[in-house]
C-alpha cells in the first residue's frame, strides 16, 4: 500500500473524476477503468483497490439514483427483486475468491464481456418498447416518458429467472473486483428481458450501491478499505458523475450501446492481460 | 409525474432524498477530513471525519432499503416486504461476515 500523500490524493481524485464521468456516460460504475488504475499505476493491492472501488460505486451509486429519481426511469420493484440475487451473489463472492484462482477469474470476466458486447452490437437497432399506454406492464415491468420517443414507454419484463442469474454473477463479480455489475446485468436486462436501455440502466445503478455495499463493510471490517485513498476517490467520482450527469442526456440509446459494446472489448482485452493469459 | 398506479412515484421520491441527504453528508465528511489531512492540521479531527464519512457513505443503501420495507408493509405487499427483508438480512449478514473475517485465523 503506498503512503497517501498530498499528490497521490489529487491523481486518485482526478483518476475517480474519469472513472465517475465514463462511469455516468456508460451507465455502469466506473469501477472497471478505477480498479486497474489503482493496482497498475498506482500500485495499490488488488483488495485495497477493490475496497476502494466499492466506496466509489456506492458513491455513484446514491448520486446517480438520486438525480434520476422522480423520473421513474428506475424499476424499484424489479431492482429489489434482483437485489435479492445480487447481494446474495456478493456474500458468496468471498468464498468463490477462495476456491477459484483469480487468473481464471479475468478469463471468464473477458469471455463474457465478448460475449455481451457482440450481442449488444447485433441488437443496435432492436427496441423493446411500447408506445401503447393501455398496455399492462405486469407487476415487474413499468413505464416512464421518453422524450426521444415523444411518448410513455411501456415494458414488461420477460425471462425472471435470467435476470436473477445475471444478477446473482454480477454481485459476485462486484465483491471480488470491486465493480457495480452494471457490466453484467444491463446488456442482459436490456437484450434478453425486454427492459429498454435507460430503465435497464438507471435500475442497474440503484442497485450497484446496495449490492456494493455488502462487499464494501466486509473490506473495511478486516482493514483492507483506507480512509485516506477512499476520500479523494469518493469525491473524484462525485464531481466526475455530476459533469456527467448534465452532459449524458443528450447521448442517444445507439451511441449508448455502440460505446458499451466498444468499453466492453477494452475491458475483455485488460482482463485477459491481466490473467497473463 | 406518470401514474403507475402502485404509488410508486412517492417511494421514490422519498428514496431520492435519503440518497441524497446520504450522499451530501457523506461527501461534506469526506472532503473536511481529507483537507484537514492535507493542510496538516486537526489530524485527529480527520482520524473522526474520514471513518465518520465513509460509515455514512455505506450506510445510506441500507437506508434506502430500510425506508422500501416501510413503504412496501404500507402497501400491504407482503411479498416485497420479504424480498426486501432478505436484502437487508443479506447486508446484515455482511457484518457479521466482516467481523468473522477480523478474528484470528
Amino acid at each position: 500500500m503506498p503512503p497517501i500523500t498530498t499528490g497521490l490524493a489529487l491523481v486518485i481524485f482526478a483518476a475517480g473524476a474519469i472513472a465517475g464521468g465514463l462511469g455516468i456516460v456508460l451507465g455502469l460504475g466506473g469501477g472497471i477503468f478505477l480498479v486497474p488504475f489503482l493496482t497498475l499505476a498506482l500500485g495499490f493491492p488488488l483488495k485495497s483497490a477493490a475496497a476502494i472501488s466499492l466506496t466509489t460505486v456506492i458513491a455513484t451509486s446514491s448520486a446517480v439514483a438520486a438525480a434520476r429519481a422522480g423520473n421513474q426511469l428506475m424499476n424499484l420493484r424489479l431492482g429489489m427483486l434482483l437485489e435479492v440475487a445480487t447481494v446474495a451473489g456478493g456474500l458468496l463472492g468471498g468464498i468463490t475468491a477462495q476456491m477459484v484462482a483469480e487468473s481464471t477469474l479475468q478469463r471468464v470476466f473477458g469471455l463474457v464481456a465478448i460475449v455481451v458486447a457482440g450481442v449488444m452490437v447485433g441488437r443496435i437497432n432492436r427496441r423493446n418498447v411500447i408506445l401503447d399506454e393501455h398496455v399492462d406492464p405486469g407487476r415487474l415491468g413499468g413505464r416512464f416518458y421518453e422524450a426521444e420517443s415523444g411518448g410513455i414507454v411501456t415494458y414488461q419484463i420477460k425471462k425472471v429467472p435470467l435476470a436473477l442469474i445475471a444478477s446473482f454473477v454480477a454481485g459476485n463479480l462486484s465483491s471480488l473486483l470491486g465493480i457495480g455489475g452494471g457490466i453484467i446485468k444491463v446488456p442482459v436486462l436490456n437484450a434478453w428481458c425486454g427492459m429498454p436501455l435507460r430503465a435497464a440502466a438507471a435500475t442497474s445503478a440503484l442497485m450497484i450501491g446496495v449490492t456494493a455495499t455488502g462487499g464494501a463493510i466486509i473490506y473495511y471490517g478486516r482493514g483492507d478499505l483506507q480512509p485516506l485513498a477512499a476520500a479523494p476517490a469518493v469525491l473524484g467520482v462525485q464531481v466526475g458523475s455530476w459533469a456527467a450527469l448534465r452532459f449524458a442526456h443528450r447521448t442517444s440509446a445507439k451511441w449508448l450501446k455502440l460505446l458499451m459494446a466498444a468499453l466492453l472489448i477494452v475491458v475483455a482485452g485488460l482482463m485477459f492481460a491481466r490473467s497473463g493469459l | 409525474m406518470i401514474d403507475t398506479g402502485r404509488g410508486a412515484g412517492g417511494l421514490e421520491l422519498v428514496i431520492g432524498r435519503v440518497l441524497r441527504i446520504g450522499t451530501v453528508t457523506s461527501s461534506a465528511f469526506l472532503a473536511a477530513g481529507l483537507l484537514l489531512t492535507i493542510a496538516g492540521t486537526g489530524a485527529s479531527v480527520a482520524g473522526i471525519l474520514l471513518p465518520a464519512g465513509l460509515i455514512i457513505l455505506i450506510a445510506t443503501p441500507a437506508a434506502r432499503v430500510i425506508v422500501s420495507v416501510v413503504e412496501y408493509a404500507r402497501e400491504r405487499d407482503w411479498l416485497f416486504v420479504a424480498l426486501t427483508l432478505t436484502v437487508l438480512l443479506a447486508l446484515v449478514a455482511s457484518v457479521v461476515a466482516a467481523f468473522w473475517g477480523r478474528a484470528p485465523a
